[in-house]
Order: C-alpha cells, then structure tokens, then sequence
C-alpha cells in the first residue's frame, strides 16, 4: 500500500500541473465568495417610485426610502410603463406606485392604498427590498396615524402601545446579523473542495486506464485491488484533508465566520468528507467501465451534491424520492454535522449518526476496489 | 467568385460531417451533449417542484397562557409556512427540539403578552430561528410577521370599537395608509421559476463547454488534431474550420434547446412570458460566443480528454454567482463584475431570464445582446487564431 502511494507521490510529483490549477481554484472560489459577499446582506438596492401624486406625502416617503441602508431611490417615474420597462431591463428591483390623490384621500379619512410592486425573478434582491420597501410604507402609515392621534390630545407612550401593539424580535441562530458570507461560505467552499477531491481520485484511477499503466499499478500492489486503491487515494486525502482545514481555519479564524463547537470534531468531519467522497469516486471508477464516462457521471454526481446537501433549498420541502436520495451524497452530512458543530454548538452526541455514515461511505472503497479487481483478473487470464 | 463561395460552403460541409461523426463516435460527449441536457432540467425541475418550504415545524412557548397568546399560536399554526407540532412549557425544552432539530424555530410568548396589551404598550415576542438554509429564517420570519401584522389589525380595531367608533372609521384610523403589494413574474416567490430558467441556461453553457473540451483534449492528446483539419485548410483558410465546427455544435444543439428551453417549461408550467422570435435571436450569439469560447479554450488548453472537465467543474458554481441572479450585479464588487463577462453565461442568463420569465424585449435587453455579440466576434477570432496556432505547433 505504501508503496503505491509513493509510486503515486511520483506521479503527482511528475506532473504537478492539476494538483497546482485545482489548488489554485479553491484559492479563486474562496477569494470570489469572500469578496462578493462581504456585506453579509445586499446595501443600496435600486428600486423606483412612481409618483403620481405630486405631494408632501410622495416626496416624504422618497426621502424616507433614500435614507435607508437597504436600498436607495435611484428614479422617480411618472408613468407605471416607465418603472415596469425600468424593471425588464433589470435597473430596478421594486417600485412603488402613489397614485393621485392619495394625500388628499388622507387628509379626507378615506384610507387610500399605495401599490409596491417587487420583482421576484430575483428572489434574494426582490424579497430584500419588498421587506424594506413594505417596512418604510407600514412606518410613512405610522408616522401620519401618529399625528393624528397626538392632535387628538393622546399620550406619546400609548401611541407607541397603540401604532404596534406587538413586536417580533427574530434571532437566526448562530448568525445573528443573517450574513450571506456565512451562509455560503461555510457550505461551498467545502463543497468545491469536496467536489475536487472526488474529482481527481476519478481523474487519476481513469488516466491508468487510459494510460494502460493500469498493470505496473496493481503490480505495486502485489495485485491486491484493496491495497492499489488505499495507496492510490491516499496521498490525495491528506493533501485535501489540509486545504479543508486550512479553508476552515482562514473562514473561522481571521474572517471570524461563526464557530461555537469543537476543532477537534470539524478535523475528523472534514477526513471522513473528504474520505467518503473519494470512496464515491473510487465506487463509479472501479463499476463504470469506460473511465471517460465514468468520469462525466463522477461530474455530474459531484455538482448535484450542492443541491442534495439542502443548503439552499431544504431536503424537507423536496419530494420523498429526492429525500432518500440525499442521503447518497456525502456533502449532505458534511452540511448536518457543519451546521451542528458551527452553529449549534452541539457536541458529538448530536453529531455522531453523521460521521458514522460519512465512515460507512467508505465500504464504497471496499466495492469498488472488489469490482476493479475482478474485472482486472479477468482481463488478465484472457 | 461564385464558383470559389461555393467552394468554400463545400469545404465547411466537408468540416461539419466530419465533425459531427466525431460527436458521435464519442460517448463522453454524447453523455455529456444528451444525457446531462435531459436529466438535469427534469431532476431540477423534480428537486423543485413544491417551490417553497410549507408547514415548517416550530416549538411555541406560551408563558402567558392567555386568550390573547392562543389566538396567536392558533393564527401560526394556520399559515402555511409554519405548522405548530411543539407546545413546550419552557423555553429550555424548545431548545433542546431545536438542537435536535425536530423543530426548525421557536416563538416565545413572555408572561406579561396579554397585560401589555391590555394597558396599550408593545408586547414583545421572541422568535428564535435555524439560519443554516435561508428559507427556515424566512418562512419564520414570514410566518411571525404576517401573524403579527394580523394580530396587530384585530388589537387595533378592538381598540377602536371600544371606543365606539364605528368599524369603517375605526379601520381607516387604524390604517390611514394601505398597502398592496404586487409580486411580479413569480408571484409566489417559488424556488422553481427563479432557479430553473437560469438552470437551463448554464446547463446549455456548461455542457456545450466541457463537451467541445472533452473533443479538443481527445484531438491534442492523441496528437490527431490535424487529422480532422484538410491539408489545403490548414493556413489562411483555417477560420473555415472553426465556422463548419461552430455550425455542427449549433445543429446538434437545436434540438437540445428545444427541448430544454421549450418543452420543458412548457411540461413543468414554468413562466413563459418572452416571444419565440426574441428569445431565438437572443440565443443565437449565446450559442456562436460559447461554442467559440469553448474552442479557444479546448484548443489552448486541454491537454487531456477529461482535463478541462477536473480543472473547471467547480467553475460551475461560481458562473451561477456570477449571473447577478442570486447576488444582485449592483452589489457585485467591480473586479468580479468585469470578470464575469468574460463568459458568455453571465449576459446570457441575465438577458434569458428577463426575456423568458419577466417578458422583456430584445430592446430592453440590449446590454446583455451587445456584449453577447461582441463576444461572439472576439471568441471567434480566439478560436480561429488557437487553432492555426495549434495546427502549426503540432506540424
């Protein structure tokens, strides 16, 4: 065994240019990610009013949407076409319209409606700015029933008691501010290092095939299949097993990504991830035949895992198939124990059932290796 | 004149057969070409089709255990977004389901919920939520406040009643200024129809890329390159080669696209609103920029059948980001935005999306169009000058 993995140092050492670009790539989605997010949620989004009205209560409410964080006035209309064209071109991600009169309408106690029209194509930067832009409406409704009530002589404390009777203080846990960085970060960057050591255990047991190397491969392996896929993937579960680490250590240490649980057991998560997916990658490898097509499944199988492991879009709101097909995916236990230990705080009372099945990922090696050396045996009594 | 234009369709004919028989031989590339372009569509559309997350298990607290407090849990439990399944004493045994994830958020109701209303001052309820997907935080979020909101109106017109107005003016008092909110082109904000047409984009984009890749490394690595090139093309006359290649990948791909861009959203019902005409003419300097972008750089740098398809999977990922949909462009730091239009699927899903899903018109996509054209005549140049490049090299 050791001797394949030396016999594989070699080779890595022969031609380092894969292990240097995917390196490389982590370094790049890890700068992209890092950067591109960096507010936590989105500032300034553009958005519209149509004002139709004309008014101080018009003119009002533009100040007071311009004054917020969230977003930022970038055009007042006069026409609904004109916002709505402003909208398909992607200038805009909301806009509200104040029809005619609506001041007056106030002013007559008649209740007039303002309309807030909010793109949904973009379902962060839409949801976003109806959020705000709905908020600032509620408050400009607020700030005309607070006048009315202090002309009629009321008390300012029970005007607060009767403007919002209740209040919903929301606490997402583990993330207080509902940072986008964390949210990402903490899943894909993984993912993408995952992903590539998945990839390239594929790549290097198909460029033997492809090589037709494949026999001084099991040679060194005294024609132990077992012992030539362990060696074979070992030098690279050490070299991915650091950069997780390293990628962890960056995310949690200087950019102070959340981290309440144990290093100790973000260490044995990130080899047992690292390990599983490689045992995955080794499984399609030893079954698949043509190692090009085995390859593009390996492909294939790896980007789906960013949607499998229910970051984005929960595994509880997929369908029931889909639910058990999850749990194919060994980023999908890496996100359950991530989350627990990062967020959660919780131990390894919590996080056992997943490192056991992330390990049990590893009999993959097992059938693979079993399937790659009968094929291999047969080829060679023929 | 003629007798050399026709000459010169023959030469491109000549490159398009061959070219498409080496598609065909391969079984990478069709893997690739018509096995991803089917499944992944239908699997996403599949993955996504409830569109959102409905009935999220919370734990309430109910501390007041008053009248007030369980028509509140009561109007929870009624959204669709939230399902009441706990109803904890104590805020410790919440947080326990919590950790154990049985629940995915708590209310707490404080003691003192219906004396603070009662004596008209704020009652303050604690919602404690799992951000580890941004949908929990948001159906939480969406659940408490749209109950709230209710809750606030049915306080306030008590309130107002009570003081013997009647019902009219008391609403109009109690809500000077409506509100109507109008969600356009996804109305239920639904998972499906903001993810899946940008998904059929890539999918186009990233198969076209790593298949042509896949065909290119082949040729450099079994050092065939030049067999697929006529010695007489091999010059001056080489940008042949690259327009019968680039007219083979753009046959193959009609029915691809067709198939992904029009039954398929026609099958899940996906929102539609782009005419044909706008979205054929967008795509055609889709197609020509990504086919020669990927020929740039298969010739350049695939070195190996499957090299580009280890070295740029992640790339995938990153090309969604890239697209502004998830990340707004407005908010994109310059660097990357500049970036991102070096590939054909950041105008391309943007001006897609706002064409199919938003009825845009190819005029109030002409950013996007441009930069698709301009790319398509550099790509095509690249690919052109790669492959001379390459031919010479290898004689």
């Amino acid at each position: 065994m050791w001797k394949v993995a030396h016999r594989e140092l070699r080779r890595i050492l022969k031609k380092p240019s894969y292990t240097i670009i995917l390196t490389v790539g982590v370094a790049i989605s890890f700068l992209f990610f890092a950067t591109i997010a960096d507010e936590g949620q989105p500032h300034e989004l553009p958005v519209a009013v149509v004002d139709l009205d004309g008014t101080y209560l018009s003119r009002r409410l533009c100040h007071e949407l311009d004054a917020t964080q969230a977003v930022n006035v970038v055009a007042v209309y006069h026409t609904h076409g004109d916002a709505r064209s402003a909208m398909q071109r992607g200038e805009i991600f909301a806009f509200y319209e104040i029809p005619h009169g609506t001041y007056g309408e106030v002013l007559r106690f008649r209740a007039p409606s303002l309309e807030l029209y909010t793109n949904q194509s973009y379902l962060l930067a839409g949801s976003l700015s109806y959020k705000e832009l709905a908020t600032m409406g509620k408050l400009a409704a607020g700030a005309v029933q607070r006048e009315v009530l202090r002309k009629k002589g009321m008390d300012e404390n029970l005007i607060m008691g009767l403007i919002q009777p209740i209040a919903l203080d929301t606490h997402p846990i583990g993330n207080s501010k509902g940072s986008y960085q964390v949210y990402l970060m903490t899943t894909i960057i993984p993912g993408i290092i995952i992903l590539m050591a998945m990839l390239q255990t594929a790549y290097v047991i198909g460029r033997e095939q492809e090589e037709r190397t494949v026999r001084g491969w099991m040679r060194t392996a005294r024609g132990n299949a077992m012992k030539a896929f362990v060696g074979k993937i070992l030098p690279y579960m050490v070299y991915y097993t650091l950069l997780l680490l390293v990628a962890e250590i960056i995310m949690y240490g200087p950019m102070h990504l959340p981290m309440s649980g144990s290093w100790g057991l973000m260490m044995v998560l990130a080899l047992l991830s690292v390990l599983a997916a490689q045992s995955a990658a080794c499984f399609l490898m030893g079954c698949v035949p043509d190692s090009s097509v085995a390859m593009s499944l390996t492909s294939a199988y790896g980007t789906l895992a960013f949607t499998m492991c229910g970051f984005s879009f929960p595994v509880d709101a997929m369908p029931v198939p889909m639910q058990v097909f999850s749990m194919l995916f060994p980023l999908r236990y890496y996100w359950l124990a991530m989350r627990d230990i990062t967020l959660f705080d919780n131990g390894i009372g919590y996080v056992w059932p997943q490192l056991c099945v992330l390990a049990v990922f590893g009999l993959l090696l097992v059938g693979g290796a079993f399937v790659f050396g009968r094929q291999y045996e047969r080829r060679v009594k023929c | 004149m003629l007798n050399r234009f026709i000459s010169h369709l023959f030469d491109i004919w000549e490159i398009i057969t061959a070219e498409v028989r080496r598609v065909f031989m391969d079984k990478t590339t069709l893997v690739i070409f018509f096995l991803a372009t089917a499944v992944y569509p239908s699997l996403y559309y599949y993955i996504y089709h409830r569109e959102m997350l409905q009935e999220m298990p919370v734990a309430v607290v109910d501390l007041s255990h008053s009248e007030a407090s369980k028509r509140f849990v009561h109007k929870l439990d009624a959204t669709p977004e939230l399902a009441v399944t706990h109803r904890c004493p104590a805020l410790l045994e919440a947080e326990q389901l919590l950790d154990f994830h049985q629940v995915n958020a708590i209310f707490l109701l404080p003691a003192n919920y219906a004396d603070c209303l009662n004596h008209n001052q704020t009652a303050r309820i604690t919602c404690f939520s799992d951000i580890s997907s941004f949908l929990y935080y948001k159906n939480a979020l969406l659940g408490g406040s749209n109950v709230m909101l209710d809750e606030m109106h049915h306080i306030e017109l008590q309130h107002q009643t009570a003081s013997s107005l009647d019902i009219h003016s008391a609403e109009v008092q109690e809500q000077p200024i409506g509100i109507d909110d109008i969600k356009l082109y996804n109305p239920s904000g639904g998972y499906a129809s903001y993810f899946i047409p940008a998904l059929l984009l890539l999918v186009i984009h990233q198969t076209l890329f790593f298949g042509i890749c896949v065909l290119c490394g082949d040729a450099n690595e079994n050092r065939r390159a030049l067999k697929y090139i006529p010695t007489r093309l091999r010059s001056r006359s080489i940008y042949r080669v690259t327009i019968g290649r680039m007219l083979c990948f753009l046959l193959i791909y009609i029915p691809i696209t067709l198939f992904d861009l029009w039954i398929v959203p026609r099958i899940f019902g996906l929102p539609q609103l782009g005419s044909a005409t706008h979205i054929v003419l967008f795509l055609l300097p889709f197609f020509i920029a990504t086919i020669c972008f990927s020929m740039t750089v298969g010739n350049l740098f695939a070195r190996e059948r499957m090299s580009i398809l280890l070295c740029c999977l992640f790339f995938s990922v990153i090309l969604f980001f890239m697209s502004g949909l998830v990340w707004p462009q407005s908010n994109m730091p310059r660097f990357w935005l500049a970036s991102s239009y070096l590939f054909p699927s950041t105008p391309g899903i943007l001006g897609y999306v706002r064409i199919s899903s938003m009825g845009a018109t190819l005029a109030q996509v002409r950013h996007e169009y441009l930069a698709l054209w301009m790319q398509a005549g550099i790509y095509f140049i690249t690919s052109t000058l790669s492959l001379q490049f390459m031919s010479k090299f290898k004689q």
